[in-house]
């Protein structure tokens, strides 16, 4: 029976003109996407690879002394994700480069900065085709599903017969999704070797179990839809009532919840941006420096005598020891309050953002769309995980540095009363260029995507169970006059 | 099965819906093998709800419906083994052709293994010109339809036929050759129940007549009886008088 339901569920769709038009616009969509997102990501390798070797270049032409004295930065790019082919995330809008100095690491302009007003629509990339494209066609196949068989009265006819209503239900989410899966599954496949074709590396690192879990997900992702479908259309009694409020349904899914849960976390939980807090940061470090050349520079009079227009004092050998002593003595304090101030700003900023962050993912999962955007944006590399793990590679090559060039640096300014400054810097110890660290951006691991990701499995898990669930009640109680 | 044997009964069955309106009021009636058995009466005379009540579409307020001696409410999968049914506006899949409608209806009707050959035959035997086997029904007409209906139906091959208005908007030459196809279905032995709205059809393939208002079964003759009653002038008197159960 359950047989004969889905053989002729498939047999319908694709009798009907849906089905060309959504095998046409999903192969047409898709595989251009991918060929175009292939293209960029070849290229954006290829930008990478020429930044890191003038940047390396420009290095090798410096001394060391221009390094530990700030005149050329270190500079660490971020590599493109070759993932993001599929959804390009967060890459656009991340720093495509950090400066790292003494100072600590300063962000470079984003690689959207580039892009011409268009990209305010985002890109036609395999995560936007699948959610604004697909999804809508997908729901628009289970629309008339049941509500469009009440209306033929073909439903009178199959429950006439010994058709069991669930299997009637589960034959038609079978067959109904079967028709909707199977050229998505001939697309995705056609996409893979389109990639292959274009010397994508598709079976690099673990990019075979990554595409595996988007291929599953998105399965997923599209089942969940006609599963909401289905619900819907057992619903309705008119296709045309099922019609209007699937794509209801599908905005506010889509549109509504995924965009307006960041604006309500943000109105419920406020936080300052990362400019103001990296403001604020800079002001600390600024206020402690020039606490300390004050104190340099008072100590400096009170000991060496005032400084004049033409020359500094003699500075005396029993008196330049008690200065060193109290220059150490500043070094120390001010590290250990830079320290102090620099934490509690970044501590509080994090009170601030975590439960708005935690708000905002809560309210996303309520839809599916978003609990599958973040799972697809992580599979690919260029999703929250992946920023994350950018932002502490940043962290920690900057800790790095400091342990490793930084610290044999001595850069110190001194304001002497009446407001005059002067400055001094020595190098304590030399590093060879050769020897630096390089700037290795953290990519996350499939274990970690999957572990981040319990919130939006659990979402798709409920949204693809809990239609099916009322679908399933509704049909069994529907009345079939 | 024999005939005379009792196919289809209804015994004291009853609809009252949730808005409170009586659909149907405690009717009997049995419809035996090798009978066509006509229910006649004006719109909402309960007509449409017995025969839901017969496929299981709807539960009844009181009695049973039983199909070959099962009830439908008990085991409704079992009993609709044994039951056919046609109505008014045939539903069928408009993008299949007839022998695809047919193959599904034939699977879900429990015949699983029968192939091209036995569609063609049957749509053959039920007059459907040999060029629509292979067209897609929604270039049918209302009669090529109604034709296949019952091509379902025979091919179900169920002791039990039910007729929703089956002839309602035919012309009189497919309504003839609907008729024809019902003499030979009741030959074989089947048992057929149908509702309708017409008198002459009624009269001239009806076994038994039942004539329905309100909800009530007011009047039922046979065959017999109607050589010497005027069927029409039965019916029109029991549209004018208060309705009393048979």
């Amino acid at each position: 029976m359950l047989k004969t339901i889905i053989r002729k569920e498939l047999l319908e769709n694709i009798l009907s003109y849906r089905f060309p038009l959504f095998f046409l616009i999903t192969a047409v969509l898709i595989l251009t996407s991918l060929y175009v997102r292939n293209a960029d990501y070849n290229k954006q390798v290829r930008d990478y690879s020429e930044q890191v070797r003038l940047a390396n270049d420009e290095l090798a032409s410096s001394r060391m002394s221009d390094l530990f004295m700030g005149r050329i930065k270190l500079r660490g790019f971020l590599p493109p994700a070759p993932l993001s082919v599929l959804a390009t995330g967060f890459e656009s809008s991340l720093p495509s480069y950090h400066d790292f100095d003494a100072e600590g690491p300063k962000p470079g302009a984003s690689a959207g900065g580039e892009e011409s007003i268009l990209s305010v629509f985002g890109k036609l990339d395999f995560l936007f085709i699948i959610q604004m494209v697909v999804s809508l066609i997908v729901l628009l196949f289970a629309s008339d599903m049941i509500a469009g068989e009440k209306e033929m009265g073909t439903l009178r006819a199959i429950l006439a017969n010994s058709a069991p209503r669930h299997s009637v239900l589960i034959g038609k989410l079978t067959g109904g999704f079967l028709t909707v899966w199977i050229p998505f599954l001939v697309v995705f496949l056609l996409g893979l070797i389109v990639l292959g074709l274009m010397s994508f590396p598709i079976g690099g690192a673990d990019h075979p179990a990554r595409l595996a879990g988007v291929f599953l997900a998105t399965t997923v992702f599209l089942l969940v839809y006609y599963a909401v479908g289905l619900m819907i259309s057992a619903s309705s009694s008119r296709s045309r009532t099922s019609l209007v409020a699937i794509l209801l349904v599908w905005i506010v899914f889509q549109v509504v919840i995924p965009r307006l849960g960041d604006m309500l976390a943000a109105v419920i939980h406020p936080a300052r941006t990362e400019t103001v807090v990296s403001m604020q940061k800079s002001l600390a470090v600024k206020t402690i420096d020039r606490e300390k050349a004050i104190a340099l520079g008072s100590k400096y009079v009170e000991l060496f005598g005032p400084i004049t227009d033409t020359s500094a004092p003699p500075e005396p050998e029993d008196k330049k020891k008690i200065y060193e002593a109290f220059q150490s003595e500043w070094d120390n304090r001010a590290s250990e309050q830079k320290a102090s101030q620099l934490r509690e700003i970044d501590d509080s900023y994090r009170r601030e953002k975590d439960p708005q962050r935690r708000l905002a993912t809560a309210l996303s999962l309520l839809s599916p769309g978003a609990a599958y955007s973040r799972l697809v944006t992580d599979l690919c590399g260029s999703g929250e995980i992946d920023r994350a793990d950018y932002y502490q590679s940043v962290q920690d090559y900057q800790r790095t540095l400091d342990a490793a060039l930084y610290q044999y640096v001595k850069k110190r300014t001194m304001i002497y009363p009446g407001g005059r400054s002067g400055s001094s810097s020595s190098i304590t110890k030399m590093v060879d260029l050769k020897t630096l660290p390089a700037f290795k951006v953290k990519t996350s691991r499939l274990e970690e995507v999957l572990a981040g990701n319990w919130g939006s499995l659990i979402s798709l898990a409920f949204w693809l169970v809990a239609p099916f669930a009322v679908a399933y009640v509704r049909f069994l109680k529907y009345d079939v006059r | 099965m024999t005939e005379n044997q009792t196919i289809l009964k209804a015994n004291d069955l009853s609809k009252r819906y949730e808005d409170g309106v009586l659909a149907l009021d405690h009717i009997n009636l049995n419809v035996r093998a090798g009978e066509v058995y006509c229910l006649l009466g004006a719109n909402g005379a309960g007509k449409t709800t017995t025969i839901n009540l017969f496929l299981g579409f709807i539960p009844p307020t009181t009695g049973t419906c039983l199909i070959n001696g099962i009830d439908i409410n008990k085991d409704p999968l079992e009993a609709k083994k044994y039951v056919a049914f046609v109505s008014e506006n045939v539903m069928l899949y408009g993008n299949f052709t007839a022998r695809q409608n047919l193959d599904f209806f034939a699977k879900l009707g429990g015949k699983p293994s029968l192939g091209r050959d036995d569609y063609y035959k049957v749509m053959r035997r039920v007059s459907l010109q040999e060029k629509a086997f292979e067209q897609r029904v929604k270039t049918f007409s209302k009669g090529m339809r109604q034709k296949l209906g019952i091509s379902i139906a025979v091919i179900k091959n169920a002791p039990a036929i039910l007729l929703d208005e089956p002839t309602s908007g035919l012309d009189p030459k497919a309504a003839e050759e609907f008729q024809e196809i019902l003499s030979e279905l009741k030959k074989e032995g089947k048992a057929i129940l149908m509702s309708t709205h017409d008198i002459f059809r009624a009269k001239e393939i009806g076994d038994r007549i039942g004539i329905m208002k309100e909800g009530r079964l007011v009047m039922e003759r046979t065959r017999e009886d109607l050589r010497t009653e005027d069927l029409v002038k039965i019916y029109i008197d029991y549209m004018k008088s208060e309705p009393m159960t048979v």
